[in-house]
């Protein structure tokens, strides 16, 4: 009995030293997202194994949060743990700064390439940083159905929203608007194309603090009345449960929408408003649509330890043909030629619109502290739309403490 | 030389645990105290010294006190009610009755999930559209904001704590009650003892070390909460759900302010402390007192 112990505790050792072993003979490690990202990734991943058979490919798919942290930590100590890394765009200046990553031949890019997306891979000099490998564009949804029977015309700005949701929002069993409440990023996500488009911002170009203004004031109270037409949770409300509303029909509009999201919007499977629903851009309002790009980029550590065949990949990742293959599972592609395609368009109807808002989209501030500062706005946000704090004072609130972030991250 | 003979098989028996110890607990330890008197920019390793500045600054940040207030309520009212309803039906379950057998497993069910399915499980029930308010519907009651309402959202946290860890009180009370001799109750009832005297005046001072011990360990638990939030609220409506967890978690491993997170961090071990040095002097006394 206690050889039998014994040899259990070898051999599990035995197993352990072999996994650990493996883990780090890996060719390539690849940092990337989870959910449909991750599914897209395994997708390219098997797709580059044909071309390399005898490369050992690792991809760890990470939730957002857990990605940021384990990616700051990992190229902070320098422990080469990831030779291909991904990004939210808001993190590139950060990481850019820092010279955690390695610079990309120019050859990488191509006029195919969305320009608006290329560009926040870039340093101030600008040079090359990151490749964009998901399209993400933020746009505006609406029901086209709920729409023509309250004779009813496409939102161009704000208050034809907040009038659609008065009226949609009549019939009991549908909410006039609906969007993602939840602290933090999604709330703000869902606020800044309004604060845009009533010509606010959260930080100007001198990189001061700004959301204590007058437009700020004026969307924030738009904001609040949209709220009234929304469940009545919406302020636990993540991008599932606006999917859901959705797809059930349970929602007139929907302030915010990113296309990855709601590949199944024409599946007869999972939605009861098969082509009713129409995506376009968000509506303006003082100023023009401002639809936020949400960027999913890729880029090399510079610790990584494997850096060509990273790039290598990074290459196969953003051609044509993957990006092709990957767009008809609902990621959205980063080129043209890819939205141009007329399988993909039958696919998505929604395809030329979301380039061209993709193609005048606009970045959020690209500051090192924006996880910080999103979310003490975020924190603000929540304050006002749960009936905690009155708008002027959330926002003088939100001012006063992203100051000396800022600060801070000028140092 | 005696000395020496006298001492050695000491320090290797013990020095080995003792290290241990030291890096694993110790070290931390310490070294969130140290970094707590620092400004760190984590990004260069750069530090200057602070003083109690990160201290002025996390006490005088709203959201520290409100996680601070939150915790304090969370804790208080989850450990208690788990323990009163884990007593109340430990009492239940130390007599027979049929199907005890069958009911016991599924009692102590919740107990056995893991928090993140727990609260997926009470998420959907908790949604607005959710069972609890269909339930409510049923008896013709208008539907609560379970998570959303700002005043309503603690409230329901606790519910999910008392609902997955009650049964964890009870099986440490259960244990106890049934760890007194029964020949006690037959010569209390001898003597004409009714069964509310016997539960009082046996029963319940016989299982105080249990029920300060399930005390001690839930509200130990209930301090660090930490998963239900992230899971069930993200700390919110507002702030109405943000706990110290959440909020040395949000200020360290979000936002990277190392000498804030630890001046918090020790603030947080320092109330800890306090609480379960009330619960061990109160057991060490009970025990002393019997």
């Amino acid at each position: 009995m206690k050889l039998f112990t014994c040899l259990r505790a070898v051999s599990a050792a035995v197993a352990l030293s072999i996994v650990t072993l493996s883990v780090s003979a890996a060719d390539l490690v690849i940092a990337g997202r989870d959910d449909i990202y991750g599914k897209g990734l395994a997708e390219a991943v098997a797709g580059f194994k044909k071309l390399h058979p005898a490369a050992d490919i690792e991809l760890l798919k990470l939730p957002n949060a857990n990605l940021y942290q384990k990616l700051k930590l990992s190229m902070r100590e320098g422990t080469g743990a990831y030779d291909l890394v991904m990004m939210d765009d808001t993190w590139s200046p950060e990481f850019i700064s820092n010279g955690w990553l390695k610079p990309l031949p120019a050859t990488l890019v191509d006029t195919d390439m969305v320009a608006s997306t290329v560009a926040l891979g870039r340093a101030t000099n600008g040079g090359l940083y990151a490749l964009p490998v998901v399209g993400n564009v933020e746009m505006f949804a609406y029901r086209r159905d709920l729409l023509a029977k309250y004779k009813l015309q496409a939102p161009r700005t704000w208050d034809d929203v907040l009038k659609i949701a008065q009226v949609t929002g009549a019939d009991a069993s549908v909410s006039g608007v609906v969007f993602r409440g939840t602290k933090g990023n999604p709330v703000v996500t869902g606020f800044l194309p309004i604060l845009w488009a009533y010509g606010g911002d959260v930080i100007d170009a001198g990189g001061k603090v700004t959301i204590d203004s007058p437009q700020a004031l004026a969307a924030l109270k738009m904001f609040v009345s949209l709220k009234a037409h929304a469940p009545k949770d919406v302020a636990v409300y993540g991008a599932a449960e606006v999917r859901d509303a959705l797809q059930k029909g349970a929602a007139a509009q929907a302030i915010e929408v990113w296309p990855a999201w709601v590949p199944a919007l024409d599946d007869p499977k999972q939605s009861r408003v098969v082509g009713e629903v129409a995506l376009q851009a968000p509506p303006g309002q003082v100023k023009g649509s401002s639809p936020m790009l949400g960027i999913w980029q890729m880029a090399i550590p510079k610790d990584a330890q494997h850096a060509l065949l990273a790039q290598e990949f990074l290459a196969y990742l953003t051609s044509r043909d993957t990006q092709t293959r990957l767009a008809a599972m609902g990621i959205p592609p980063t080129r043209k030629s890819v939205f141009e395609d007329p399988a993909l368009v039958k696919q998505f109807r929604w395809y030329p619109d979301q380039l061209k808002a993709l193609e005048a989209g606009r970045a959020r501030p690209r500051v090192k502290n924006w996880e910080q500062i999103e979310s003490l706005l975020g924190d603000a946000l929540q304050l006002v739309l749960t009936g905690q704090l009155a708008p002027e004072a959330a926002l003088r609130q939100a001012s006063q403490k992203i100051a000396p972030v800022l600060t801070t991250a000028a140092k | 030389m005696n000395v020496l003979r006298r001492w050695l098989p000491l320090v290797g028996l013990v020095g080995p645990s003792v290290l241990v110890l030291g890096v694993l607990a110790l070290y931390p330890v310490l070294r969130v105290l140290v970094d707590s008197f620092f400004n760190v920019d984590y990004t260069s390793g750069h530090r200057t010294f602070a003083g109690l500045a990160n201290y002025r600054a996390v006490l005088a940040d709203d959201n520290f006190s409100a996680s601070f207030v939150n915790t304090l309520h969370f804790t208080v009212v989850a450990s208690v009610s788990e323990v009163a309803l884990g007593g109340a039906l430990a009492l239940l379950f130390s007599r027979a009755f049929r199907g005890r057998r069958f009911v016991m497993p599924l009692l102590i069910l919740p107990m056995m999930l893991s928090t993140l399915v727990c609260s997926a499980i009470w998420r959907n029930w908790l949604n607005f559209s959710g069972f609890l308010n269909a339930l409510l519907a049923v008896f013709g009651l208008p539907g609560v904001q379970w998570l959303s309402d700002p005043s309503l959202a603690i409230w329901s946290l606790i519910l999910v704590d008392v609902w997955q860890w009650t049964p964890m009180a009870f099986l440490i009370i259960l244990a106890g009650l049934q760890s007194i001799d029964p020949e006690l109750y037959e010569a209390a009832r001898t003597d004409g003892a009714s069964e509310w005297q016997c539960l009082r005046d046996i029963t319940l001072p016989l299982v105080v070390p249990q029920i300060v011990l399930a005390m001690l360990l839930r509200s130990i638990d209930t301090f660090k909460l930490f998963d239900k939030v992230y899971a069930l609220t993200g700390g919110g409506p507002g702030n109405a759900t943000q706990t110290l967890s959440t909020y040395v978690y949000d200020t360290g491993f979000r936002f990277f302010n190392v000498g804030p997170a630890s001046a918090a961090s020790v603030l947080m071990l320092l109330v800890s402390a306090v609480l379960v040095s009330v619960n061990v002097w109160q057991s060490i006394r009970k025990t002393r007192t019997r």
